[in-house]
């Protein structure tokens, strides 16, 4: 496959000589989804697409233009067009780019799979069937539904400075979910939260039997709400799961940490942050127990990669270190433009829309707290699982979160369940309230295959991976009108 | 770049191949969108991003007996090539429905409904876009994005429907801001660009920006008085679709507005809600082929009077489609004008918060209709009718039965047209014409 991008990268080149630079960046994408409702099966779909996008760099400036017609000519048109834009836009560019923040990088990388042969269509669809019958536990359950999706990424890019790189991404995802309804309450509960299932991984991931079992608890779990007590209003401490975590460190650690909001870009639609440059190296994000990575380099997790899609290598950095924020999510262009150190997460949602800053597995590293001393250590709490809703201002910074499924913590030992439980703040004052963080035991990653930003809009592949955490003085609270 | 007449051949040929290629005992639903687009965005009134992109998608529903499959594919617009990719797809269709269970509430298109609306424009040449988007604007601090080009939308089905949308269009989705941090949210959109009317939009932003230089008003939680824009209300406009008013998500207990259903709740007799097409922005078809019609009221004076139903869900519980997508959303939403003219919102909110913009809404609790969000942009503090000055961004979390219900005091006799501005994947067609509502008592809470 490379030897074809790198015929159509001289044609590319032959038709904009007067180029500093030109790269050109391949997706092909496959997703195949099964999805039944009510153990009645509902669709089957697959979807895929490939195209290539032409970056040139111009006078400091870079423009794309991007197509699905892979022939050479369609190409040299390409690199014709975004040449024009590039120069159109001459003088009027936000930095004076160099080719330095398109590196020369070579690899090859791919998915870590247990297993590589897909699973049969009959068999996915039997299991969802036998999913939903599952999740009906009782006749208070008024809907269920049970998804499984799977699919590869293939990433390819060279340029005419040397970058030559091929990835190939594969993944694999499940969707359980269970509404129950006793008179005027309805509940839902689903797995881990409605997306939260999705990993790189192969067909392993389709374990039907375990996924049986946890189709039951969701589908009990749900009943189980329809008699709870609704969620306490007051302050108290709050524990969260890792299936929460993933969206706190989302929203109010991950999108504020990313160098072109910062920087501005995203004013006019995602928003911008409550952090500003000159907070990096001194800015007390959270208590010393908040250690915050980017590490495309766990296996599993839903954004794992080589290089990101400028094609600078991809490895693990702290963002966060002991409370205090070292480093921020920003691609080799933000960093020279800030002048802060950042990561390799220029990245795009496909060959149609040009990379810029994103989140790839940002995760909280685990402490020393195991999950029963942290549960013992409180007197009066509330211990929340899987996002329900979320909503955060464009600042990162006044946030309310709900979720699906609460217990409280009395005297240190969980005892009833609550339903409705949500909660607000503000993001800092938030994190140094983290009061502990749980061990390894606790540890687990999550998939978020859906973040929106940028515009032209891109939704997104990210991972998030955190053990279980304790915050002290929350303000919480349950439903109702 | 390709012309909205390569795209209507393009779609023509691929709808011709797809249909001849099915055997007696098979039938299929196409659907295929295109465009050809140029993209500047800008931070600081200078360029950050451009470029453009060619792109054209085609989804084909196969159905064979019970049997249900759908793919969707990327085209090259090269047709002896997007010939084998639909062959080999349609191949592979073929092996997987076998494996497939039956689809017991499969509804193979009927519909043979034509249509043909094309729309042109005028645009702006691509050499030209930098000086004219950001030339008006120096001085300002000036984000967004410029977009423009043709945006295609095609149906065919294998009973005989036919339908094409083609519409040239250009979009500023622009916000301008001062250095104490507070900006002003604005857009320009259109399918013929004019430089007068550009030039206008600009100096209503830099006016509106004077608003903003003032001191900031804190306020504590609490509930306050509200004039909520058309453009905040749009926000909320998702609402009536997620988890909203699909027919489907009333019968399976999803809906957010199952109490107004079941009469448990209402919403106030100045709130009438409907889907309406006349607004020309997009085409009434849907994947199946099939047209809703042109004007649908869902809420009529508080009352649910009409949910949107697809052909799906009315053959699964017997009622009557409206032709909705199988999705169930709602399109082209319109709510119906009030009575208080928008020059007096100001005075008929005394004392209270001018709403300019909402941000991030979300579900709080959908059983009671409770969402949450945030102010945003140059959200104003009133007293006595006259602007004091911004307000620091303030979270709110309200039921739509208190906000659009005994809570709502007025609505603007005026209504503004807000034109889709979403590109995930695409430029998206769409729209709402919405008024301004006056809330007595939102509630703000941190």
């Amino acid at each position: 496959m490379q030897h074809d991008l790198q015929r159509l990268l001289e044609a590319a080149s032959a038709a904009v000589p007067g180029a500093q630079w030109v790269g050109l960046r391949k997706r092909r994408s496959t997703t195949t989804m099964f999805f039944a409702r009510d153990a009645a099966f509902e669709q089957a779909a697959v979807e895929e697409s490939a195209g290539v996008m032409v970056e040139v760099l111009y006078n400091g400036q870079f423009s794309y233009a991007a197509t699905a017609d892979l022939s050479p000519a369609a190409v040299a048109r390409a690199a014709a067009s975004a040449l024009a834009s590039a120069k159109a836009a001459e003088n009027r560019g936000v930095f004076n780019f160099d080719s330095t923040v398109r590196p020369a990088t070579k690899i090859q990388w791919e998915t870590a799979r247990k297993l590589k042969a897909p699973v049969a269509a009959d068999s996915i669809c039997d299991y969802l069937v036998k999913a939903c019958n599952t999740l009906k536990v009782s006749d208070k359950v008024i809907q269920t539904i049970a998804t499984a999706s799977f699919g590869r990424y293939d990433y390819e890019l060279v340029s005419t400075n040397g970058a030559n790189i091929e990835q190939t991404l594969h993944f694999h995802g499940v969707g359980l979910q269970a509404v129950a309804r006793d008179g005027t309450i309805v509940q839902k509960r689903t797995a881990n939260g409605p997306w939260a299932l999705i990993h790189q991984q192969g067909p392993e991931l389709f374990d039907f039997d375990n996924l049986l079992l946890k189709a039951r608890t969701v589908g009990e779990e749900a009943v189980e709400l329809l008699s709870a007590e609704p969620c306490p209003t007051d302050t108290r401490t709050l524990v969260l799961a890792p299936d929460q975590m993933m969206l706190q460190i989302h929203e109010s650690v991950g999108h504020p940490l990313e160098l072109d909001r910062i920087l501005g870009d995203e004013r006019n639609y995602a928003g911008s942050s409550f952090v500003k440059l000159s907070d990096f190296g001194k800015f007390q994000y959270g208590s010393k127990l908040m250690n915050i990575s980017f590490d495309p380099t766990l296996s599993g997790e839903l954004a794992s990669y080589g290089a990101d899609e400028i094609g600078n290598k991809a490895e693990k950095q702290l963002l966060v270190e002991n409370g205090i924020l070292v480093r921020g999510l920003g691609s080799l262009e933000s960093q020279k433009r800030s002048g802060v150190a950042g990561v390799a997460n220029q990245r795009a949602s496909s060959w149609n829309r040009p990379p810029a800053d994103r989140m790839a597995n940002l995760n909280l590293e685990p402490g020393t707290t195991a999950f029963k001393d942290l549960i013992a250590g409180i007197e009066k709490g509330v211990f929340m699982q899987a996002n329900r809703s979320w909503s955060i201002d464009d600042y990162r910074n006044k946030f309310q979160f709900g979720c699906e499924y609460g217990q409280l913590i009395e005297n240190g030992k969980l005892t009833k369940t609550v339903r409705d439980p949500n909660y607000r703040g503000i993001s800092s004052t938030f994190w140094r309230n983290l009061s502990a963080v749980g061990d390894k035991d606790s540890f687990q990653a999550f998939g978020t295959p859906n973040c929106g930003k940028c515009e032209p809009n891109q939704v997104m592949f990210v991972g998030h991976a955190s053990p279980v955490c304790a915050f002290d003085d929350v303000e919480v609270f349950g439903g109702g009108k | 770049m390709s012309s909205a007449n390569d795209y209507k051949s393009h779609f023509n040929a691929v709808a011709a191949f797809v249909l001849g290629e099915l055997r007696q005992d098979e039938q299929a639903a196409i659907t295929y969108s295109a465009e050809s687009s140029h993209f500047m965005r800008f931070n600081n009134a200078k360029i950050r991003q451009s470029g453009a992109v060619e792109q054209s998608f085609v989804q084909v529903k196969m159905y064979r007996g019970p049997k249900t499959w759908l793919f969707a594919l990327g085209l090259s617009g090269i047709l002896a090539d997007d010939e084998n990719l639909l062959a080999e797809a349609i191949g592979q269709a073929r092996m997987t429905m076998s494996l497939l269970p039956d689809d017991p509430y499969q509804v193979v298109p009927e519909a043979t409904d034509t249509s043909d609306a094309s729309y042109t424009g005028k645009l702006l040449a691509e050499a030209e876009i930098p000086a004219k988007v950001l030339g008006p604007a120096e001085g300002m601090d000036f984000t967004g994005i410029f977009s423009q080009g043709v945006i295609c939308r095609g149906a065919a089905n294998s009973a005989g429907a036919r339908h094409w949308f083609a519409t040239h269009t250009f979009l500023v989705d622009y916000s301008a801001w001062l250095a104490n941090g507070k900006g002003v949210k604005s857009s320009y959109a259109g399918r013929d660009w004019s430089d007068a009317e550009y030039a206008t939009k600009l100096a209503v932003t830099r006016s509106s920006l004077e608003n903003l230089t003032k001191p900031e008003t804190v306020l504590k939680p609490g509930k306050y008085r509200a004039f909520v824009t058309a453009d905040a209300l749009n926000e909320v406009v998702t609402f009536f679709s997620w988890n909203g008013f699909g027919e489907r998500s009333l019968q399976q207990g999803t809906s957010a507005y199952l109490a107004l259903r079941e009469g448990r709740e209402t919403l106030s007799d100045k709130f009438t809600l409907s889907q309406d097409f006349s607004l020309g922005v997009e085409p009434a078809f849907n994947d199946a082929g099939e047209t809703a019609p042109d004007k649908l009221v869902v809420v009529e004076k508080g009352r649910l009077v009409n949910t949107i139903v697809s052909s799906r869900t009315a053959k699964q519980y017997g009622v009557a489609s409206n032709k909705a997508g199988e999705d169930e959303g709602m399109r082209s939403v319109a709510i119906a004008a009030g009575d208080l003219p928008e020059a007096d919102a100001l005075k008929a909110l005394g004392t209270g918060i001018y709403v300019s913009n909402f941000h991030y809404l979300n579900w709080s609790d959908p059983a009671s209709a409770r969402i949450t969000g945030m102010t945003r942009f140059a959200c104003l503090w009133v007293e006595n009718g006259s602007i004091v000055g911004p307000i620091k961004d303030m979270r709110w979390d309200e039921s739509l039965y208190n906000m659009l219900g005994a809570k709502l005091e007025a609505v603007t006799k005026e209504r503004h047209l807000q034109v889709e501005n979403m590109t995930y994947e695409q430029r998206a067609v769409g729209g709402s014409l919405l008024p301004g509502i006056l809330v007595d008592g939102l509630n703000f809470t941190l």
